[in-house]
Formats: structure tokens, sequence, C-alpha cells
């Protein structure tokens, strides 16, 4: 029953992104409502997953890359229906429905090979508290991407004189695309450096130890510090608009990269390696 | 003299700002302009001078409209100081007929970068005032513009082309929203005190905006846009340092050159903490260097970029656009008739005396007679007189309106007209003298 719902979850997203992808154009709000509403579903459809496989397994069911991936699709769903229903714009939806998309069809493809349930050793309250964090991280970050990318086209279409809008329409301003940003940064940041913390915790309380230079917990320090020159840049320089947007995107593909380079090739602790 | 209209001249669609703010006379200008267009070009007769944002174009009578358009053309180089051959290309003429319905289509507002605009409305009224002033408007052109003027009204009430129509005001609301998400925390500056400025300035003050600038080449018109907007006037001198506190900057002083490097703005915008600027350039010749769009988060918007990015509503548009031309048709064709007939005047008048006069020598040569008459009598014979003169005069003066109307030569059957009914002149002498005759025979 479990990869069922995933699969319905993965169908939901799917065609919630070709929704998002043709109702971009004037007159189509209808289309892109429905993709909204069928994100949503998925998303319900994707926690019913996890939930069952968390009950199966006692705890969240993070053990292997492709779970992880529909925690993170989950979070990217469940955040982009949020901003979109806030700001009411489904233009954000051209990105999210996607990423959830390709996030649960990669989990899908992966299976759930192997162990389902985590050893004893790190069955422990601090899982579910540090893998959450991380994640909740990673998918804000993910999103501030998304909403730099719609900035930079809105930004070039207005340099290059490009038409308005029709009055249906519904378009956010650059000043509301750039603040939103902003707050994902920061929000982000913040989960990322609990999550690091908690990391380190737990770490000391199943090995002895806080830190041990495993490449997933090297390269998060690398995006920490990247992610902290970001916010600086802004709250003393002032930069914003198009020249934070474009850096948000650069240093968001340097954490993806990582992410994914060292989930598939670099197994440690964070790959599904605990021995 | 067969006078018709002439109209040479550039607008949106044939010149980019680029040509046309090097064309472009400011206000004061242009009554200096019309007398020496009165002295360079002689076969013109009366002439008035249209320039606007979107257009320049000098409207004149002559009676050889192809010598009167080269002449016009060379005058409004020279007078500019622009080579000919870089805006002759742009340049567009129209004779008689054709040069009356552009006016007309011009006045309505039917021939606008944003069709249905109400401001050229202004502005052609301002140019028929200056022409007036500089002595250049004669009978054609004061009948030419007060048609227009009626045109533009029929047109804005029977039709529904300025409902709907996006102003260059509105235009510019929208796209700030594009780039704000609030107006109410943000700073328009104003430089300048065109019509056009003040609206849009006016319409992102009724968006919210709570602060306004205002800077003026003198400091007492700044003070009075200020005050009737609710803003604060910066003497001209000194409005460098509010830029980096404007968010919206709004251009329409008339100026050489642009006043706002892309150099300069580096700096104030890094002094903003890379907030967004919005600068709109309403001023033609522009007054802000095209370059400024480059900048890191500012948006220049000059006049032909607002008219570019206007959505509208094409076909409800255009239907009511056609409704527009057939006034504009109709109003034509009543002037055209009017101008027919105004070559006929003289010669009407001729006639109306000549056969007056005749009555009143048959009259007066009668007058022992009539006065033996009864005083009824007299009245009688008064309007038999009369009347036959007024039926003879209307057959005349109908039957040479239809021949104008059959498209016959008006002038030279209304010559003949007067040959057959006044006779030569020296023939009046002849009657003259005969005048005592009769009576000796009495």
């Amino acid at each position: 029953m479990n990869p069922l719902w995933i699969g319905i979850a993965l169908g939901c997203y799917a065609v919630a992104s070709g929704c998002f992808f043709f109702g971009r154009g004037p007159g189509r709000r209808r289309i892109a409502n429905w993709g909204t509403a069928l994100l949503a579903v998925g998303a319900g459809f994707n926690a019913l997953y996890l939930i069952a496989r968390g009950l199966q397994a006692g705890n969240l069911p993070v053990a292997s890359f492709g779970q992880s991936l529909t925690l993170l699709a989950l979070l990217v769903a469940l955040m982009g229906v949020g901003l979109m229903i806030r700001l009411r714009v489904s233009v954000i939806g051209v990105f999210v429905a996607p990423t959830a998309t390709v996030a649960s069809a990669t989990a899908c493809i992966l299976g759930t090979p192997g162990r389902l349930v985590l050893p004893e050793s790190l069955r422990s309250g601090w899982l579910p508290v540090h893998v959450t964090l991380a994640f909740l991280g990673y998918a804000m970050f993910l999103l501030a991407a998304g909403v730099s990318l719609i900035y930079l086209t809105y930004d070039s279409r207005l340099k290059s004189k490009a038409p308005l809008p029709g009055p249906g329409e519904r378009v956010p301003s650059l000043e509301t695309l750039d603040r939103i940003n902003y707050r994902l940064l920061g929000w982000g940041f913040v989960m990322l450096s609990l999550a690091i913390v908690s990391g380190a915790i737990w770490a000391d309380a199943t090995w002895g130890h806080f830190w041990s230079w495993e490449p997933q917990e090297s390269w998060s320090l690398v995006t920490w510090i990247l992610y902290a020159g970001l916010l600086e840049s802004r709250l003393t320089v002032g930069w914003r608009g198009r020249r934070a947007a474009a850096l948000t995107i650069a240093v968001f593909s340097v954490l993806a990269g990582s992410f994914l380079g060292l989930s598939l090739m670099h197994p440690g602790h964070h790959g599904g390696n605990f021995d | 003299m067969d006078h018709r209209l002439v109209i040479l001249g550039v607008n949106h669609r044939t010149a980019p700002v680029k040509v046309r703010e090097r064309l472009a006379y400011a206000e004061e200008e242009i009554v200096p302009a019309l007398s020496r267009l009165k002295l360079a070009v002689p076969a013109i007769s009366e002439a008035a001078l249209l320039s606007t944002c979107n257009r320049v174009e000098i409207v004149g009578v002559t009676s050889d409209c192809e010598a009167a358009g080269e002449a016009a053309l060379r005058f409004l180089g020279e007078d500019r100081r622009v080579g000919a051959d870089t805006f002759a290309a742009a340049v567009y003429r129209f004779d008689g007929s054709d040069a009356v319905r552009h006016l007309f289509r011009v006045g309505a507002s039917l021939d606008s970068m944003v069709v249905g605009e109400p401001q050229i409305f202004g502005q052609l009224k301002l140019a028929y005032a200056q022409a007036v002033e500089a002595g250049t408007a004669g009978l054609i052109l004061h009948r030419a513009f007060h048609r227009a003027f009626s045109v533009a009204k029929r047109v804005r009430k029977a039709t529904l082309i300025g409902h709907g129509a996006v102003s260059v005001g509105s235009v510019a609301v929208a796209l700030a929203a594009r780039i704000f998400d609030t107006l109410k925390d943000k700073t328009i500056m104003l430089m300048g005190a065109g019509q056009v400025a003040e609206l849009v300035a006016r319409q992102l003050k009724r968006r919210g905006v709570e602060a306004l600038l205002v800077t003026s080449r003198t400091f007492d018109r700044a003070e009075a846009i200020a005050r009737e907007l609710g803003g604060i006037a910066v003497p001209f001198d000194s409005y460098r340092p509010y830029l980096k506190i404007a968010d919206v900057v709004i251009g329409s002083l008339s100026v050489e050159r642009p006043i706002l490097a892309a150099e300069e703005f580096e700096p104030i915008i890094r002094e903003r903490h890379y907030r967004p600027m919005f600068l709109i350039d309403l001023g033609v010749p522009r007054n802000f260097d095209e370059r400024l769009n480059l900048v890191e988060n500012v948006y220049l918007y000059d006049i032909d970029d607002l008219g570019q990015v206007a959505h509208q509503s094409r076909s409800s548009r255009e239907r009511e656009a056609g409704k527009a031309e057939t006034i504009v048709q109709q109003e034509l064709e009543a002037f055209d008739r009017w101008l027919g007939e105004l070559g006929l005047v003289p010669a009407i008048k001729e006639i109306r005396l000549s056969i007056e006069q005749l009555r009143d020598y048959e009259l007066r040569r009668h007058r022992t007679w009539l006065a033996g008459l009864a005083p009824g009598e007299q009245v009688r014979v008064e309007l038999l007189t009369r009347g036959l003169v007024n039926k003879l005069l209307h057959r005349v003066l109908e039957g040479l309106r239809r021949n104008g109307e059959e498209g016959g030569n008006g002038l030279y059957t209304a010559e003949l007209a007067r040959r057959l009914l006044c006779g030569d002149p020296g023939l009046e002498g002849e009657i003259d003298e005969d005048e005592d005759g009769p009576d000796d025979s009495m």
C-alpha cells in the first residue's frame, strides 16, 4: 500500500506541474488554481506515505536517500502551497511542482532497498529533530532559489520593456519577491544552523564527539558560511534585488550539488551508511 | 486662390523619441518659431505648430502643397539644426482633405500612442492659442481648429474611446506595482512641470504615495505644484542629494541633453542599499540618459516605452474607433463644403450687391410714381421687388452650390455668374448717368 501512496503523490505532482506550466497566460488562472489544489492533494498522499513508513520504522523514515527525498518533496510542496495561498500568486508553482515531482519520482525509482529500520544506536529523539531541521532548511533554500529565478525573469522583462500582464493576471512585485527571498534565506539559515547544532549534539551523544569532518558535515559548514555571507551582504552592504537573486541561485547550486553528490557518492552517516 | 490645408510632421509611429526630441519645441519657443516660419516660408499663409511628446507637426494653409511642404521641411531642419537626412524619412505630409482628416483625428485622440488619452485635446488648444498669439492663424485655420475641437467633443460624447483607455498615468502606476509592493512608504520626485508628468504624479499619489518632492527651474513654479499636489518644493540647484531617497523620479524638464547620467547613478544606488528605482522620462527631449536602464535595480521608461507596454483591449477599442472615424468623416465633408464655398464668397457677395443695387436703382427711378401710391401699395411694391431679388439670388446660389457638389469648377462658375449678373464694372456708371433720363420723361 505504501508505494502506491507515493505513486499517487507523484502523479498529483506531475499533473500539477503541467497545470502550472500551461496556466501562466492571461485568463488561465483556473488551470493554475487546479495546480495548487493538486499540489496540496499530492502533499497529502506524500504525508500519508511518510506516516505509514514512519510507523513501520518506529521513527522518521529517512534511512535511505530515496526516503529522505520524499520528505524533501513533502516540505517543498507544503511550503509552496503555503506561499501561493498567502501571496495569491501561482507562478511559484512553476518550480515547486516540478521539484516535488522530480524528488518523488527519484524516490520511487530508487525504491527503498535494504534497511527499513535504523540501527538501534541511531534511534533517538534527535533523529526527527535533526533531519526535519535540515530538510526544512533545504526546502527553504530551494524555494528561495526558485523565487530568485522568478525575480530575475521579471527583472529582465521590466528592463526590456515587455508588455504588461493583463488586468486579470496577478504578478508579484519585484519588491515582494525580494522580501520573500530574504525571509526564506533568513529562516533557512536558522534551520541549517539548528540542524548543524542538533547534529553535533546527537553525534556527541552517539559517538562521543561533536564533529568528525565527515564530507556531509564539511559541506554543510561550507554552505552555512556561504549563506551567512549572503545574509551579511544584504544586512550591511545592502545588496538586494538582482544581485541578491543571482547570488541566492549560485549558493543554492553549491548546496544542491553537494547534497546530491555526497548522497550518491559518499555514503557516510548521512548517506545511509551507519556502520 | 484655392487655399488648402497642409500638414507636415513626425509622430510616434514614424519616428522614435530619439528623433522626435531633436525636433520638439518647448512651449515658449513656439510663438517665435511661428514668426520665423512666416518669414521663411511665404508659400504658407497661415500656420500653427503642434509639438507634444508624441508629435511635431506644422499645420499650414497654402495654395501649393508641394512647394509649401518642401519649404516647411527645410525650415524645420534649419530651425532645429537637424540634418534633413536624419528625419526626412520619418516625415509625413497630408494635403487638403487628408490634412483636415489628420487634424481631426489627432484632436479626437485617434492618432495618439494611447488611443483615447485626453491630453492631446489640451495640447491642440494650446497650439491654436499660440498660432493666434503669433498672428499666423487666419480664416481657414480658425475654422479648422474649431471644427477639430468640436470633432473631439463629439467623439468623446458619442463613443467609449476614452473609457478604459490606458493613460500614461495608469501605465506608470501598473509598472510601479510590478516593481514595488506598496507605494505607501515611497517617495516620488517630480522634476519639471509638464501636464502629463503632473498627471502621473497625481495618479501615483492617489495610490497612496505620501512623500512628494517637486523641483522645477523656477522655485515659484515648483512651490505652486507642490502646494497643489501636496508635496515639498526643492530648489533646482540642490535636488541631487534628494535623488537617493526618491523611489520614483518623473522627469519632464525641457532640456537639451539628459541631466541625469548613468555614471552618477551607481553611487546613488549603492547609497540606497540597492533598493529599486523607477525612472519615468516624459521629457521630449529626454531628461534621463537611456543607459540608466542598465544600472542594477533601476528601471527607466521613456514615453515610447510606456506606450509600448500599454495593454489595451484591442477589439473594443477598434469598434469604438470605427464609430469615431465616422464622425471624423462627417465633419470632414462639412469642412470641405465650407472650404469650397469659401472661394465663392467674394463672387456671391458681389452678385448680391449688384442685384440689390439694380433694385435700388429701379425703385429710385420710379420714386415720383411711387410717391403717388397709397402707403399700403408702396409696401406691396417694396415687397414684390425684394421677393423677386431674393428668389433670383437664391437660384443663383443654389446653382453654384449644386455645381460645387457635382464636382464642377466652383470658382469658374462663380466668375461666370458674376459676369452675367453684374455686368462690366463700367456699365454701372452708365446706369448712374441714365438716372435722370426717365425722371425727365415722366
